[in-house]
């Protein structure tokens, strides 16, 4: 054994408090205190932006590398897919297309005569949002938030706040981006709050992620609220964010007690959170409306702010129809036919 | 003897970083080990002149990049596990191999605690104790590469 110990010692070049330079301890505390100035600049002043913009876009490489295995293997996937899935799938998704091009035809009609009652209305346009379909490169790596990273980025001119959906309802927003790539963050992520508004009754909540389960909440709302379990919830679309009328969730449980003067309600998202590969991400433009709007409501004297554009069209009417008459997504197509169904059903 | 070459150390941190960038699904993040801090770990205990403290930050700070949360925080939890396990590097050659792999897990949970009060400092709240899983299979990795012949500092003059 002391053999042993004496020849580790030896193997090593030099001795090893020769070469070791400041002691541990003077180690640590510089990094320390570096870290904890890092991370004090980068939570508090926003010059660090930048740089991890630009160290990004220098690991895109690497990134590729670490993706290239799934991508190889989702590619052979593909590939090898057998003849009779492609055809089941194929004939699905030939009688989904003309469903949906009924459906269009609908739509055309129906935007058509919504631009001319808003024309006789003298309101605002619809505004066309611009979409970019993106694929999820990965969750986040971070298991404190619910992230997902989508391979479009700023050079594909996605800016932070758009609101990215899939084929059946709200995901998440846009939270930072990067050239090449950008940070959703979800709807469960408890940071993340959304403006909604039920589609049963339109009264108009926040709901706000939970965090840790896949579910959603909607505090702060009275215990004799009118919600019940199923009510489905859109975007109210008066944050000037999301468009108006996409599915959020649907309430999964409600709750009262006594102690508490507040319900409490849990939603799941209806937008497959978890499972969806392929994002839509819809911004709104802000800097056009707000140029074009300005005249028309200092006329009407009013303050130019998204809640009341998007109540402006209603101001004359019952408020509580308000996803039938804000901008009708002409790149999303279900959410589009709920919201014309809802103006039906209220109508 | 041979001495152990600085691309080496280099390498092996740059292969631990792509694993920390492979897409890993929601599933198997939850058990995926810290990769980054057991290469650390190891060049900490194996080759000390190589990979210093300074190291461990330098990595943390690309990690913390990679996890797209604050600047600093992988980086100074790196900082304190790998300054705990330089001071106590010299006394690894008399450790068994049992009490090795309970070194190496406690600092692997260092880290990881106090990653957990950086996080409780920005208001995330803690994700119950399936948090503490990345350690576990850490240190079942590092058992899986001593046993398939892996030297991490101990007897090292059988090679």
């Amino acid at each position: 054994m002391m053999r042993g110990i004496h020849q580790n010692f030896d193997q090593q070049p030099a001795p090893a408090f020769f070469v070791r330079g400041p002691s541990p301890l003077a180690r640590l505390t510089f990094f320390t205190a570096l870290s904890l100035a890092l991370m004090a600049t980068d939570s508090r002043l926003q010059y660090l932006n930048d740089m991890r913009q630009n160290l990004v876009s220098l690991l895109h490489p690497l990134q590729v590398i670490a993706n290239a295995p799934s991508d190889l293997y989702a590619l052979s996937d593909e590939y090898f897919s057998t003849h009779h899935h492609l055809l089941a799938e194929n004939a699905q998704l030939k009688k989904q297309a003309l469903k949906q091009a009924a459906d269009l035809q609908k739509l055309n009609l129906l935007s058509l005569e919504n631009d001319n009652l808003r024309n006789l209305l003298q309101a605002q346009q619809a505004l066309t949002e611009a979409s970019t379909l993106a694929e999820i490169e990965h969750v986040g790596r971070d298991a404190f938030t619910k992230k997902v990273v989508v391979n479009r980025g700023t050079n594909h001119l996605i800016v932070t706040g758009a609101a990215a959906v899939d084929a059946t309802g709200v995901i998440g927003q846009v939270t930072r981006t990067y050239p090449a790539t950008s940070e959703v963050t979800l709807i469960t992520d408890k940071s993340l709050a959304i403006p909604v508004q039920v589609e049963r009754n339109g009264l108009r909540a926040i709901a706000f992620g939970h965090g840790r389960d896949n579910t959603l909440e909607l505090p702060y709302l009275p215990a004799n609220v009118d919600i019940q379990v199923g009510d489905k919830l859109v975007t109210s679309g008066i944050d000037g964010i999301y468009p108006a009328g996409l599915a959020v969730a649907s309430v999964f449980e409600m709750k009262t007690s006594p102690d508490s003067p507040f319900a409490h309600i849990i939603c799941l998202p209806t937008a497959g959170i978890e499972n969806s590969r392929q994002v839509l991400l819809v911004s709104i433009p802000k800097a056009k409306p707000s140029t074009e709007l300005k005249p028309a409501l200092n006329q009407a004297g009013k303050i130019p702010s998204p809640a009341e554009k998007a109540n402006v069209p209603v101001a004359s009417e019952n408020t509580a129809q308000t996803p039938s008459q804000t901008a009708a997504p002409s790149t999303v197509k279900k959410p589009t036919a709920q919201e014309t169904r809802s103006g039906h059903a209220q109508n | 003897m041979h001495k152990i070459k600085i691309q080496s150390v280099y390498l092996s941190l740059l292969l631990a970083y792509i694993c920390i960038l492979f897409p890993w699904s929601n599933f198997v993040l939850s058990f995926r080990p810290d990769f980054m801090l057991l290469v650390i770990l190891f060049w900490l205990l194996r080759a000390p002149n190589l990979c210093s403290v300074g190291t461990a930050w330098f990595m943390g700070l690309w990690v913390d990049l990679a996890m797209g949360g604050i600047f600093g925080q992988y980086a100074l939890a790196y900082t304190i596990t790998a300054f705990f396990a330089v001071i106590y590097q010299r006394r690894l050659v008399l450790f068994s191999k049992t009490q090795q792999l309970v070194y190496v897990f406690s600092l692997l949970i260092l880290a990881q605690i106090i990653l957990l009060i950086l996080k409780a400092f920005s208001g995330h709240q803690f994700i119950g104790w399936s948090y503490f899983i990345p350690s576990v299979s850490g240190v079942l990795l590092w058992q899986l590469a001593v046993s398939l012949g892996l030297n991490t500092g101990r007897h090292s003059h059988g090679q």
